[in-house]
């Protein structure tokens, strides 16, 4: 539509002319070019890391990702301060001891998130829309796996990293500290790399079963603590071989014992019976199983 | 016409354990705005979820926009939208955001799904709102949030599935003008699946009637109501005396209140009918006052055709309380 002109009375002095444009508000059609699937899969992960994160969303969403990231780094940046003002041969934190900490707030956080992954979704209906839209089940949920697997890592990974570095940037030639332990840092990603899969592989498993975000944390946290309690009194009660194996039920067992082995720590757990590579195989496994389930549910019609 | 078409379909079939959901559909839908007209449990939403391929088919085929639906239901999806007749809305997120994420997920660019959420939502009555969470919005909001979503992507096609559900009449008013917007100005086809005779006859330009998931009948709204072809006649004098005056030419009429009707077999009165009504006027010296043909309301075919489609199962058309007249099928 073309401006107009027109002239008005008002406050203006004499001879003044009041100028406006009119501008057409029409529906104007998308002309431009439009990205394929795996633009649509991006976007999702986007968004799911976002709503993960409680970005854009009420201020209470976003209490617990905070706490929970303050919670895993401060003791890095921690261990960092102390390395960089008090002079220590002795390291303040060893990577196995993070790790501890942190597996205790990645299976809080893996409650939290897998049910934010999912069941919101399919509480609001929104999953009618996705699957309107051009991507697969198959993709919804490469997405939301990939979402979750990115949230996860920024606390199964990134505070070990975080020290990594502090310790490189405070040793006398961070170069050749660097290159001398650059194996750390694959043993960091491999710790906390296998341990985010499992659990998220876990929470996502229950939360694909059920629409309600609280119910889906309760059970992947309670279920999960009264598995652990079970697993320790069969191992009180057991002998041999098959006792071994009862760590499988003791998800905080399991990962520790597992952490401590790639990172090259020394045990402390009783329960910790078996070859390291062991509980790597069986945390696969399991996160296979829970993944196959997980898939078997989002392929029924909507 | 199946060159044309827009939806094409072949026996599609869908069986829900020992419920026949949908039962060997033919229909070759033009674009146009279209009315997928038929009592709950019909079969509307099933034939729609089978379009978009949302469900599979128990048996037959179905193609949109020329592509086979089985096969690049990726590539349909782009340019189709999708507006369900369930809350569909994350609550916590605000509109302009969700719009926006919606268009990205068609294949919008980022920077340019953010434009067209803001553009698609003021087109659809949500201006300054839009940036306020969806939790707190009246169910007409929702509707109209619902809308956009379905129609951010520059669609060809859009779906609605019974977009006036649990609206007030205003509501329900204004969602039917923004139907007819959509279609008219933006230039989309709409397939508007509805139970309310009212939304349909108001909205659309072609219909396709379905009763326990069969067609029962489809095509132009205006041709359909013309079907029945009959005539009407309006005099100032003894209408009693004009029709038996007709009828001794040997025309069927019926009186209704003022007006004389002169039922026609063939699909067009012809001259014979005009030339004795025209005689029968001066013979009688009355004032012709209307001659014209009878139009059906589309709840008039509805009734003949379900009635004759389905006899033993008969077809309730009920007023529904505010929301125009609804159609609904009782068990017999």
């Amino acid at each position: 539509m073309q401006p107009e002109q027109s002239t008005s009375g008002g406050g203006a002095g004499a001879g003044t002319r009041a100028y406006g444009e009119v501008y057409d508000l029409g529906y104007r059609h998308f002309e431009g070019e439009r990205a394929g699937r795996g633009a649509s899969i991006l976007a999702l992960i986007i968004y799911s890391i976002k709503r993960g994160l409680g970005i854009k969303k009420r201020w209470t969403a976003k209490i617990a990702p905070i706490l929970l990231h303050i919670a895993a780094y401060t003791p890095a940046i921690i261990a960092a301060g102390i390395m960089a003002f008090v002079s220590t041969d002795e390291p303040v934190f060893t990577y196995g001891d993070l790790n501890e900490i942190i597996a205790v707030i990645l299976f809080i956080w893996a409650g939290a998130l897998g049910p934010a992954m999912l069941c919101d979704d399919r509480r609001e209906n929104v999953l009618g829309l996705y699957f309107s839209r051009p991507i697969t089940r198959s993709d919804y949920l490469l997405a939301k796996v990939a979402a979750m697997g990115i949230l996860m890592s920024t606390i199964a990974l990134g505070p070990g990293i975080l020290l990594f570095f502090a310790n490189v940037l405070l040793a006398d030639s961070p170069l050749s500290y660097f290159g001398e332990h650059i194996d750390d840092l694959g043993r960091i990603i491999a710790a906390g790399g296998l341990t985010a899969i499992y659990l998220s592989a876990i929470a996502l498993a229950i939360a694909a079963y059920t629409n309600r975000t609280g119910v889906a944390t309760a059970i992947f946290i309670a279920g999960l603590t009264v598995l652990m309690g079970i697993g320790n009194a069969l191992y009180e009660v057991m002998d041999g071989t098959p006792a071994s194996y009862v760590i499988f039920l003791s998800i905080g067992d399991l990962t520790q014992a597992f952490g401590e082995w790639v990172l090259g720590e020394r045990t402390t757990l009783v329960m910790a019976e078996l070859q390291g590579g062991v509980y790597a195989v069986g945390m696969i496994i399991t996160a296979a199983i829970a993944g196959a389930i997980m898939y078997r549910r989002y392929q029924v019609d909507t | 016409m199946a060159d044309t078409a827009i939806i094409d379909t072949h026996a599609l079939t869908k069986r829900y354990g020992s419920v026949l959901a949908l039962d060997g559909l033919d229909v070759h839908i033009p674009p146009a705005a279209v009315g997928l007209l038929g009592a709950n449990g019909s079969g509307k939403s099933t034939m729609i979820k089978l379009l978009l391929g949302l469900i599979t088919p128990t048996a037959g085929a179905a193609s949109m926009l020329g592509m086979d639906v089985a096969r690049e239901t990726l590539r349909i999806r782009q340019r189709v939208g999708y507006m369900p007749e369930s809350d569909c809305l994350p609550l916590d997120v605000t509109a302009a955001d969700f719009v926006a994420h919606m268009a990205e997920m068609s294949g919008i660019p980022a920077r340019a799904a953010r434009q067209r959420a803001n553009d698609v939502l003021y087109q659809v009555g949500v201006d300054e709102e839009r940036y306020r969470l969806i939790r707190g919005f009246s169910t007409g909001m929702k509707q109209r949030v619902k809308l956009a979503q379905a129609i951010v992507h520059d669609p060809i096609l859009v779906f609605l599935d019974e977009p006036t559900n649990g609206m007030d009449p205003q509501g329900r008013d204004d969602m039917l003008s923004l139907i007819t917007r959509v279609h008219r100005q933006m230039g989309m086809s709409v397939v508007l699946s509805s139970h309310l005779l009212e939304d349909v006859e108001r909205t659309c330009d072609w219909v396709v009637m379905v009763n326990n998931g069969r067609k029962i009948i489809d095509g132009n709204i205006n041709t359909l109501m013309r079907g029945g072809s009959d005539v009407i006649v309006r005099i100032d004098g003894d209408t009693h005396a004009f029709a038996q005056r007709l009828q001794s030419h040997g025309f069927e009429t019926r009186l209704s209140g003022a007006d004389i009707i002169i039922s026609i077999a063939e699909a067009a009165p012809d001259d014979r009918l005009f030339d004795a009504v025209r005689d029968a006027a001066v013979d009688m010296n009355v004032p012709l006052r209307a001659l014209r043909p009878r139009e059906r309301s589309l709840e008039d075919v509805y009734i003949e055709t379900v009635s004759d489609a389905n006899a033993d199962q008969p077809v309730d058309v009920a007023i529904g309380a505010g929301t125009g007249t609804e159609v609904s099928a009782d068990a017999a």
